[in-house]
């Protein structure tokens, strides 16, 4: 097109957005007020009943919407929530906590020592049926010393009670008695924002299943000048290229949890988005199982050994020798995770590196498996792998222990199954022999304890060693450091040597942001707080 | 004619309460039930218990299904388990979208049958109509979602987003949501991609159709003796072949639909679109009995429904048809 | 002149495709009009070019273990991702088996699912159809209400229930579920059209002279209906094959069809399609090699459609 066609007004119009296109230099020290702030979730929150709703995707929204009374940094310090100061009783029998004094609910109704009381009591509640009962064990009562005075009294020593309050799944989240009283677990699971009366620095606005969730800023909160942004809009992208897309197009600021496999993709797509990630705190794990139900009952108290895996010489043949976690670090994440024996995963704290205990080693095991009656001279080994559908990488990574058994002659073939279907089957003593998934993230060894105690439901080997039991229980109860993780030590080394739990690596979790996302602290799965977001727009 | 009409309408409730019916008894059969989703990772076999009591999952079968259509005579479609949220009211949220997406994606196939249609039958057998037929047939041998996946390629990443590659823009007055920010511009950009993918392997089936009735008016007397007059070849066509021949289109489009609601699964899934189609995948995987049912509920309908509509279009316009 | 099909609708039409296979009845001349079709069949160029296409998947099906260069669900971990090479036409996967001898390998699969589901639905419907025509009545009636309920399913409601409730498996037994999942939703389409058949032929008098005769009502059914829907049933067939792989690929795209490590391109699709920027032919292909496969089929079909519809032409 010639110049000289161009008309003057519109070559004056397209001057003027040249230069209007030019940002100002932009002042990246001073937080600004406002902005949306769009995040893409890849799976679909469960429900808004904070205190008994599954899944990462709603703890989120929990640590935004609701306030707890204390927080955890990425380096294990805790700082004050809605606590502004606690002590501890050197014994560990008292927790004293002091409450700031100007926190209102969303409805503007005070939150004050008796509503902490009301919140604990009801997680301790059967009536509940609250996943975080188990952890409030230690406590024996809890008392209102005055309006803004806590005090919780325990049962025994725990030396994670900060720890749990913090940040074990959502960590303590405040209820308002008033808004509880009033309306159903199901006005709270539907998202009704009136019965959802957080304290946290946004308030819920609304939720429609599976198209967005909006909260703004609560203008009340206490802590003077935050929020930064004023609203957050929560969208679920299931398809990783979709997501990648809308991130490329600018559609969001912000992926909760990316998928590790398409990260590559994606910088070289944004090269420069910011990728935060760190040492893992999910394991992924080839579970085992080692006992099945003797009468055909599930869960039934008598145990028999399963037929193959209640070998502990087969066990340890298959799950510490005879599986090249590197191997598997390469192929399924390009890498980029850690291959891992220990129970604990890198990130966890007190966690030890035990790789040393488990080589691989295809003699080794090949011998193991002969002793215990498999291999050329004596039966075959043919068992069966389970992999569920919510990541990808599962179905990888059963692929490729399936090929590195097959070097040492144990055959294992791959069945693939929808995630309710293998918790079905695993949580009801249903019949599997190895499964790769990778539960829950550990702040704790403690928290760990949920997983592997022999009376958890979660415990999927149902292992029934007792002793494993006694570990977890003098381990959290121990409060000199250097005890515990002796203690601790002796507890990993234990679930190793008996292959009760089969780690192969950690599971590396990814959060990605825009360029122009400023202020978020990455605490792995732990702490997603929002508040201190602003937006360099 | 009126009590025949009535009478296929009667006909329709029962075919209807069968579907729900046997889906019922299916995702009952299913390993997993929503408590298990419900509690999720914070399951224990005491929970589950006490839950599965509370939603009257212990009961027998039958009575569970008898308690739902109790509650759906009423107009309750029941609540999810799992979210709480209201059936019908999530149903009707979703409506709007799949709906717009089926109406669209028919548009797009007769976008391409019609022009393909005329070229076939005015030049039939030369090369003009091999090759419109053969884009059509093209259309048709490509998975939706593969055609999705290449637009989404093309418009979203390639180009730079010039259409967006997700989500949803509500046209005025179907949002559902507070936050609406529903505009006809959005929204259009939106379900472009979407009602492409949908749309172009419905193509063929109406190109041929079209054609093929295209073809039988022309030679009909009628238009002979038209030609015989004088009249040039293009109005002769236009106005009586393409009319007459668009009426069995019509009436076949309608059956389509059938494959359209499938159809839209897929491409709803792909483009994140918040319609109905992932409401019902999801629900399935989910186990979430309530939403389920209110899926199966509503396509049911829909599909049945539109195959009666279509019976009863086509007897009106072709008395020949007797019914016993 | 062809009585009208009682109770029918347009349904009826609809499922033969277009404009509907004519229910012919024998000719009277010397030529039947199933070898007047062949010899249109042979003019037609859409139909060559399909079964040229179906013939050489067929062989392809086959000879899979000879022509493809590797195994297909060997994996090698020295080698993922890599681009295409002489040693790896078609490049390797995330776990380095050899694309090209999984998109060799994955045509057998693909045909095998897409032939016997329709197969299948076949074996079932046919006969249920003669039934149902034959006998008329309550047993007419008894059956084409199952037949309704099964048409009036969303074909992909029923199926991917299905699937959840026989939960996917990789081998053959994953195979065969998915093909019973599809053949399901087919099985009313082959009965209605049989049905449709039947009832136009029953009234006529060399049936009843047949049966006079004494002649058992299986063998009329065998020797006189039965030709008679050949035509539509053939047609129906073809096309329904080229369906039958397009949702297979779509109820793998849904994480529900055939699964690794059996070479599936619709799993292939599907799983590479994530990494459809950096390593575009690893789903391309399996894509590509769907739409041929389906191309093919629908040509052929359409192909045999106007041969043995003397209205078209």
């Amino acid at each position: 097109m010639r110049l000289r066609s161009i008309p003057w007004p519109t070559l004056l119009v397209a001057v003027l957005a040249l230069a209007l296109a030019v940002p100002p230099p932009a002042d990246a020290q001073a937080p600004k007020k406002g902005g949306t702030f769009r995040v893409s979730y890849g799976n679909d929150i469960a429900n808004l009943d904070f205190h008994t709703a599954p899944g990462y995707e709603m703890m989120w929204v929990a640590m935004n919407v609701g306030c707890g009374l204390i927080d955890i940094t990425p380096d294990g310090k805790f700082v004050g929530d809605a606590a502004e100061s606690w002590q501890v009783a050197p014994d560990g029998l008292m927790y004293t906590f002091k409450l700031h004094k100007n926190i209102l609910f969303h409805d503007g109704t005070k939150v004050d020592a008796a509503a902490v009381k009301f919140s604990i009591d009801r997680l301790m509640d059967p009536a509940t049926k609250s996943g975080m009962r188990a952890f409030y064990d230690s406590i024996h009562s809890t008392e209102v010393l005055d309006p803004h005075t806590l005090q919780i009294r325990m049962k025994q020593p725990y030396a994670f009670m900060l720890h749990m309050l913090a940040a074990y799944r959502t960590g303590l989240v405040i209820y308002s008695p008033t808004a509880t009283q009033k309306y159903t677990v199901e006005d709270r699971k539907k998202g009704k924002p009136e019965a959802i009366p957080g304290c946290g620095p946004f308030r819920l606005v609304e939720w429609v299943k599976g198209t967005h969730l909006v909260m703004e800023r609560f203008d009340k909160y206490f802590k003077p000048g935050r929020p930064y942004l004023d609203r957050i809009i929560i969208r679920t992208i299931k398809d990783p290229i979709t997501e990648m897309a809308a991130f490329k197009a600018g559609e969001i600021d912000f992926i909760a949890s990316f998928s590790p496999e398409h990260v590559d993709t994606l910088k070289a797509q944004t090269p420069n988005a910011s990728i935060m990630t760190g040492k893992e705190t999910t394991p992924m794990v080839a579970a085992m199982k080692v006992t099945v139900s003797k009468d055909g009952k599930p869960m039934s108290k008598e145990r028999a050994p399963h037929p193959i895996f209640g070998d502990l010489r087969v066990r340890k043949a298959i799950g510490c020798y005879g599986i090249d976690r590197k191997e598997i670090v390469q192929i399924a994440f390009k890498g980029k995770a850690t291959p891992w024996v220990a129970m604990a995963p890198p990130g966890t704290l007190e966690s030890i590196d035990l790789n040393a205990k488990c080589p691989y080693d295809q003699a080794k095991a090949k011998a193991l498996l002969a002793e215990a009656g498999y291999g050329p001279g004596g039966k075959p080994l043919t068992f069966e792998i389970m992999a569920d559908t919510e990541k990808s990488v599962f179905n990888v990574i059963a692929t490729v222990i399936k090929e590195q058994l097959a070097r040492i002659g144990a055959t294992a073939n791959i069945r693939v199954l929808d995630k309710v279907s293998w918790m079905n089957t695993t949580l009801g003593d249903g019949p599997w022999d190895m499964y790769v998934e990778d539960l829950l993230s550990l702040l704790t060894i403690d928290s760990n304890g949920y997983l592997s105690n022999s009376t958890s439901t979660w415990s999927h080997p149902r292992h029934n060693d007792k002793k494993v039991d006694e570990y977890y229980a003098r381990y959290a109860r121990e409060l000199d450091t250097a005890k515990r993780q002796a203690i601790g030590r002796e507890l990993l080394e234990y679930m190793v040597d008996n292959m009760y739990w089969n780690n192969v690596t950690g599971s590396p979790f990814y959060m990605v942001a825009q360029p122009w996302v400023k202020g978020y602290t990455y605490n792995a799965e732990f702490e997603v707080d929002w508040e201190t977001v602003w937006l360099d727009k | 004619m009126r009590t025949y009409i009535l009478k296929r309408l009667i006909e329709i409730v029962p075919t209807i309460l069968m579907i729900t019916l046997v889906v019922f008894m299916m995702m009952r059969s299913i390993p997993g039930d929503p408590v298990v989703a419900l509690l999720g990772d914070a399951y224990t076999e005491e929970d589950a218990v006490l839950v599965r009591q509370d939603y009257g999952l212990d009961k027998p079968v039958i009575f569970q299904y008898v308690i739902w259509l109790g509650k759906l005579v009423q107009g309750d479609w029941g609540t999810s388990i799992l979210s709480g949220r209201p059936v019908l009211q999530d149903v009707l949220g979703r409506l709007p979208v799949t709906l717009e997406l089926i109406v669209l994606s028919m548009g797009v196939a007769l976008a391409i049958a019609i022009p393909a249609a005329i070229i076939g039958a005015l030049r039939q057998n030369t090369w003009a109509d091999y090759t419109a037929t053969s884009i059509a047939m093209i259309g048709v041998s490509i998975p939706e979602f593969f055609i999705g996946v290449i637009l989404l390629l093309i418009f979203s990443i390639g180009l730079g987003g010039w259409l967006p590659s997700s989500g949803w823009v509500y046209l005025p007055g179907t949002c559902p949501s507070i936050v609406c920010g529903a505009s006809l511009w959005g929204n259009a950009q939106h379900v472009l991609m979407p009602a492409l993918a949908l749309g172009v392997g419905r193509a063929a089936l109406l190109t041929r159709l079209l054609r093929a009735s295209m073809l039988e008016v022309i030679r009909t007397e009628y238009v002979t003796t038209a030609r015989a007059k004088g009249l040039s070849e293009r109005p002769v066509v236009f106005k009586h072949a393409l009319k007459n021949a668009l009426i069995p289109t019509i009436t076949v489009m309608g059956l389509q639909v059938g494959f359209l609601i499938g159809g839209a699964i897929v491409v709803e899934t792909l483009f994140a679109m918040p319609g109905l189609g992932t409401f019902g995948i999801d629900a399935i995987i989910a186990r979430d009995y309530q939403q389920v049912q209110g899926f199966a509920l509503i396509t049911a309908f829909a599909f049945v429904g539109m195959n009666l509509l279509v019976d009863l279009t086509y007897t009106f316009l072709d008395p020949r048809i007797r019914y016993a | 002149m062809a009585k009208p099909i009682s109770g029918g609708s347009l349904r009826e039409a609809e499922l033969t495709g277009a404009a509907g296979v004519a229910w012919a009845a024998p000719a009277a001349r010397s030529e039947s009009p199933f070898v007047q079709g062949v010899r249109r069949l042979r003019r037609s160029t859409t139909a060559l070019v399909g079964a040229v296409i179906v013939a050489v998947l067929l062989v392809v099906a086959l000879f899979a273990n000879v022509l493809a260069p590797y195994n297909p669900t060997d994996t090698d971990q020295t080698t993922t991702f890599a681009s295409p090479s002489w040693e790896h036409p078609l490049g390797t996967d995330q776990l380095g088996r050899d694309m090209l001898s999984r998109v060799i390998h994955g045509t057998r699969i693909s045909l095998i699912v897409g032939v016997s589901s329709v197969l299948l639905a076949l074996f079932v419907g046919v006969p249920f159809g003669m039934i149902a025509g034959f006998y008329g009545g309550g047993v007419d009636r008894l059956i084409m209400r199952v037949m309704d309920l099964i048409l009036a399913f969303p074909i992909y409601l029923l199926a991917i229930i299905l699937m959840v409730m026989f939960t996917p498996t990789a081998g053959l037994l994953g195979t065969m579920k998915v093909t019973g999942a599809i053949a399901i939703v087919r099985i009313p389409i082959y009965a209605r059209l049989v049905r449709g058949s039947v009832l136009s032929i029953k009234e006529k008098e060399y049936v009843e002279a047949c049966r006079a005769l004494g002649v058992r009502d299986p063998w009329i059914l065998f020797r006189h209906v039965l030709p008679n829907c050949l035509a539509p049933i053939i047609v129906t067939t073809t096309l329904g094959i080229a369906t039958s792989i397009i949702v297979e690929a779509t109820l793998s795209f849904l994480g529900l069809g055939t699964q690794p490590p059996t070479p599936s391109w619709g799993w292939d699709l599907k799983a590479n399609v994530a990494f459809i920027q950096a390593n575009m032919w690893l789903s391309l292909f399996p894509g590509l090699a769907i739409f041929v496969t389906v191309l093919g089929f629908n040509l052929f079909g359409d192909g045999l459609r106007d041969a043995l519809d003397p209205r078209l032409k």
